[in-house]
């Protein structure tokens, strides 16, 4: 991505299996994190021998619980000096900003020294504001602005370049930390990159890869899932009022097996997967469904999808639903009837129970059972 | 006389004819707000609900007398519509579209600063001044809209959606009544902020205190602490803000909105808290709590 923009690099050779490498290079662990040199995942070898035992060591090798499936063999750069330059957004200026150092290289989160330049995403960074800024750096000023262009054209949110370095024929990008927009992957339909995890310190667990595919079934509507330890499946609705359920969750003394959350008016389909996924999660003593008064979200579509899990699942744990909206007359007598039929053990509050006051009611259903 | 939206309010709607346009149009005009047009660039001549569509905003501002837009566009085509908007000079924008890049967001923002005019969201799920008029499906169908938002001095700003209607819920349940009411958008990048509401709040007559949701993440809620140690604000303010779980887990992990993470230490809602209380915000430990707390201190 670099160097499609005329940013200088190292030249370097992937490796997915063990084969010949020349030295004197860095052997550099892909993985999807920093700090790598901390690790092991980053080796300097002076000759072939060093570069062939790096190889081996490192490739295969699982790291913060993410396995090492290729590595990079770069070039080993001989340089002066090293620089530190990021391109990012900042919510104090609401802004893009670059975050400069002289001193680049590791440690760089205890640096007291770096600078910070706020850009006019309208203007953007011209050499000569670059200039200015740098003092007695200017030289790298034109690499600068190259970097903005990279951070503006492939609709970065982050672009962390350390180190750069000062070698005798120019400034070099030897590493580079790049997060790019999700929400801008319709304007860069050419990028082949693999699926990236999330990032949640781990690899992705089977429930949620399915609820993923199931969020990427169509755009209409949003479901997101992440397992955690507890014993209380939980389905929330919307970013703010699933956050805010989770803590309300916690602090009444719950443990949620999940955080979740469904948002935009999702189809049945999507609710049932995700409803299906959480609720087949080993240990589960309890379904705390849960909402704040939706502006547009059918209560009745998400119910339908909701029942059908059940139906499948045949839950014998105490389910609490707490969710107002649009035909919500309507959904919640989809819930209660099945109910009714099947002989769930649900409870239905609507408006006039406040949100986060149901939270206890689920946790001491659960305690009651356990108990 | 509320903030930003009121009886003189004129809105076109930018994207009317798309599924989210026609339903906000129709919630819009049964809550009594003008809407003398919209756009949708190639479908000029068609009416939605009885309101002109036009292809441009300068043909529509041609024809009516237009003060505000409001935008449901798809994603990419969002930032060109606000753009749109403020080269028409049209002052007071809301964007209610969602997943917009981040780029553009910034691009947005300072368009315009550049002109002047009042930016919110994008991904703000509109804003009410109860009586006065409604932009965007905020509150949903008109049984709901009256249930939950009744004529009042509590000013609220929430990040999220959903929390918006739930937000002004307890104020009604504590007896209260809103004067506007604003989905600010939960996305990293935002038009307006608590602290250029609560400026504008202050100002306003109506308003004697103001409520605020808040989210982990970012530095708007820090930056209301701010304005309140500058006498900015002075009123009452109580604020609850979610997301403490995410503290313990690993940093880097993006919960709800966009915006809603802590990213190498920063954002923790802990953090947030403990600068609020200091400034003299009421904390809210509960959502719920938030209606009784402001009673109490009006």
């Amino acid at each position: 991505m670099l160097q499609k923009h005329g940013v200088s690099v190292p030249k370097s050779v992937l490796l997915t299996s063990k084969s010949a490498v020349s030295a004197p290079c860095v052997i550099k662990a892909q993985l999807l994190f920093g700090k790598r040199a901390d690790f092991g995942g980053i080796k300097i070898c002076k000759d072939k021998k060093q570069a062939d035992d790096a190889v081996s060591k490192i490739l295969g090798a699982t790291f913060k619980g993410e396995q090492v499936k290729s590595v990079l063999v770069e070039d080993l750069v001989e340089m002066q000096n090293q620089y530190y330059a990021s391109f990012l957004f900042d919510t104090d200026s609401r802004s893009p900003i670059l975050l400069f150092s002289a001193e680049g290289g590791t440690g760089i989160e205890q640096q007291t020294n770096v600078q910070k330049l706020v850009i006019n995403e309208l203007a953007g960074l011209s050499e000569e504001q670059a200039s200015t800024f740098l003092k007695s750096n200017k030289a790298l000023a034109p690499l600068l602005v190259q970097l903005w262009t990279v951070f503006v054209k492939e609709d970065c949110k982050l672009l962390e370049i350390n180190p750069i370095a000062q070698t005798s024929s120019g400034f070099v990008c030897l590493d580079a930390h790049v997060e790019l927009d999700e929400f801008a992957l319709g304007r860069h339909k050419d990028r082949v990159y693999a699926e990236r995890p999330a990032n949640i310190g781990r690899a992705m667990t089977e429930r949620e890869k399915a609820v993923k595919a199931a969020n990427d079934l169509d755009y209409h509507g949003t479901v997101k899932y992440i397992e955690l330890d507890g014993d209380i499946a939980f389905l929330a609705a919307g970013g703010g009022g699933s956050i805010t359920c989770m803590d309300a969750l916690i602090s009444a003394g719950g443990k949620p097996a999940n955080y979740t959350e469904f948002s935009g008016d999702p189809s049945d389909e999507k609710m049932y997967i995700l409803t299906k996924q959480a609720i087949t999660k080993p240990g589960i003593k309890g379904c705390w469904i849960v909402g704040a008064i939706a502006n547009f979200s059918r209560i009745d579509t998400m119910m339908s999808g909701i029942v059908r899990a059940f139906e499948e699942v045949k839950p014998k744990f105490p389910i609490v639903v707490r969710r107002s909206g649009p035909y919500e007359k309507e959904g919640f007598k989809i819930l209660k009837d099945a109910a009714k039929k099947h002989g769930w053990n649900v409870e239905v509050f609507g408006a006039e129970t406040p949100l986060t006051a149901t939270a206890e009611i689920i946790v001491r259903k659960v305690h009651g059972n356990s108990a | 006389m509320a903030i930003l939206l009121d009886k003189n309010t004129k809105v076109v709607i930018q994207g009317i004819t798309g599924s989210t346009g026609v339903m906000a149009v129709e919630l819009m005009l049964d809550y009594d707000t003008e809407v003398p047009a919209g756009v949708t660039p190639g479908k000029g001549g068609q009416e939605v609900h009885g309101v002109p569509v036009y292809n441009s905003v300068k043909e529509a501002k041609d024809k009516h007398d237009i003060n505000a837009s409001f935008i449901v566009v798809p994603p990419l085509f969002a930032k060109s519509a606000v753009f749109e908007a403020l080269d028409n000079n049209i002052k007071f924008v809301l964007v209610f579209t969602e997943n917009v890049p981040l780029h553009d967001a910034a691009a947005m923002i300072a368009k315009a600063r550049e002109k002047k005019a009042v930016l919110v969201g994008p991904a703000s799920v509109g804003m009410i001044s109860p009586t006065l008029g409604r932009i965007g499906p905020i509150g949903g169908l008109p049984d709901m809209v009256d249930k939950i938002y009744k004529k009042g001095n509590i000013g609220i700003i929430s990040k999220s959606g959903g929390m918006t209607n739930e937000t002004a819920w307890v104020i009604r349940q504590a007896g209260l009544g809103q004067s506007t009411v604003i989905g600010m958008g939960g996305e990293i990048l935002v038009g307006s902020v608590y602290a250029d509401l609560l400026r504008l709040f202050e100002k306003d007559k109506d308003t004697k205190a103001v409520v605020i949701f808040g989210e982990l993440g970012g530095t708007y809620e820090d930056q209301i602490a701010e304005v309140l140690k500058n006498k900015e604000f002075t009123k009452p303010l109580a604020v609850f803000i979610g997301g403490m779980f995410a503290e313990k887990l690993p940093s880097g992990v993006q919960f709800g909105h966009a915006g809603a993470i802590i990213e190498r230490g920063k954002g923790k809602p802990s953090e947030k808290i403990d600068k609020l209380r200091k400034a003299g915000a009421l904390i809210a430990a509960q959502h719920h709590e938030l209606g009784e707390i402001i009673k109490e201190a009006l």
